[in-house]
């Protein structure tokens, strides 16, 4: 009997304490969960990640090295509602490569398979009025 | 599987794609002003094994040779010696050596010790350990580069943010020997070309460059920018050409003869 009420007041203290709260959403965590679409095809998310901050029609350019044979899914996010972000993805003399656009308001991506190694660089644009903090973050396999 | 079927799998909302041939090229502008991130712009060993793997089938195993961490008391020696150990982790999880990842998580972890790191770069050492018990070599790849980037942030936490860039050039010299030594012993185009990375090169070099005289003055900073300076013309092949056999061979004597030098001279346990 006094297992049982025991049990039943550690079930009344659990009960009264309030829910773990979601811990609060950031440009990164946005950017993981749309990368993590690509996990499920066995892309591996890198655990680097790039942060800063966009202004409307003021781009920004990121150098990457890629690998030859090696696929790619450039994901990137911001908390603004009104955003509308955009990534793509181009070579090492500034031209756009083939490969796949995801664009859905505040969060982007660009996918490409690599036919060569070497230097590409990764441009991210934001349209809309206000400027926001983003976060880019990659997948390979 | 498509694009498609990757976001409907996700739940996500589809828009669709486009080819990126309808965009416009950078901007002169633009490619000069680009930025590079050491996080990001720095390929982990475990993407550059992965190329290697689709081109060649290295037996992991027998380059798996952790060198042994000699004792010093110099934290230059040290950070570089920790980027071998992390991509030696890598080589140890290609050849899928649970107990070889163990070991070398252990070095690492007592390496991160004598550099005073945070408690939090400790509790990676207990998972590396339990992915290896598991043998979850995805989690491991994660989890050496998270381990990496955590022993990166305490080490800007301690205002020692001169030793970030070695633990970088580090872990890319061990994975270049590694993989350049395979390379020259199974030469093909394809393989040769993984190794064209002067953008890497550059970017190693000009942070080398940037440290205080104090620290560029000691004797392995001197070889290694040196070492990286003599490598740059090797791993820049115009129109994206692959290395040459004569080059992929140089260049592996100049990764092996770092990574000798930094581990003291030490030879395999």
């Amino acid at each position: 009997m006094k297992t049982l009420l025991l049990l039943l007041a550690t079930a009344a203290i659990l009960a009264a304490q309030e829910p773990p709260a979601e811990p609060a959403a950031s440009p990164r965590s946005r950017a993981l969960e749309l990368a993590g679409a690509f996990a499920n095809d066995g892309y591996k998310i890198r655990d680097g990640f790039w942060t800063g901050t966009l202004e409307p029609g003021k781009p920004k350019v990121l150098q990457v090295n890629l690998f030859s044979g090696n696929e790619y899914w450039f994901s990137a996010a911001t908390l603004s509602p009104k955003a509308k972000l955009s990534v793509a993805i181009y070579d090492e003399s500034g031209r756009p490569v083939e490969g796949e656009l995801f664009q859905d308001g505040s969060v982007a991506a660009a996918g490409l398979a690599a036919d060569a190694s070497g230097k590409y660089f990764i441009r991210i644009v934001l349209a809309g009025e206000e400027k926001a903090d983003f976060c880019l973050v990659y997948s390979y396999k | 599987m498509s694009l498609r079927c990757l976001f409907l799998a996700a739940g996500l909302a589809v828009l669709g794609s486009v080819p990126l041939s309808a965009t416009a090229p950078l901007t002169k502008d633009e490619v000069r002003t680009s930025e590079l991130s050491q996080d990001v712009t720095i390929p982990t060993p475990g993407e550059f094994f992965a190329a290697v793997d689709k081109q060649g089938q290295p037996n992991w195993t027998q380059i798996f040779a952790p060198k042994a961490a000699e004792s010093t008391a110099s934290r230059e020696q040290m950070a570089l010696m920790l980027g071998l150990l992390i991509a030696d982790g890598y080589i140890a999880v290609e050849a899928q050596d649970g107990q070889g990842v163990k070991n070398v998580g252990k070095d690492i972890i007592n390496l991160a010790k004598k550099l005073n790191v945070s408690q939090s770069v400790l509790g990676r050492g207990n998972s590396i350990s339990d992915f290896a018990e598991n043998n979850d070599w995805s989690a491991l790849r994660e989890e050496l580069e998270a381990t990496q980037n955590e022993v990166k942030l305490s080490m800007a936490e301690q205002k020692d943010n001169d030793l970030i860039i070695l633990v970088s050039v580090g872990a890319w010299v061990r994975g270049t020997e590694a993989a350049s030594l395979f390379i020259s012993k199974n030469y093909s185009p394809g393989l040769a070309g993984l190794l064209r990375q002067p953008a890497i090169v550059e970017y190693l070099l000009a942070e080398v460059n940037r440290l205080p005289e104090k620290l560029a003055a000691e004797p392995l900073v001197v070889q290694l920018r040196e070492q990286l300076a003599a490598v740059l013309p090797i791993v820049q092949t115009s129109g994206r050409a692959p290395l040459t056999p004569e080059a992929v061979a140089e260049l592996a004597a100049s990764m092996a003869s770092l990574v000798n030098s930094i581990s003291g001279g030490a030879k395999s346990p």
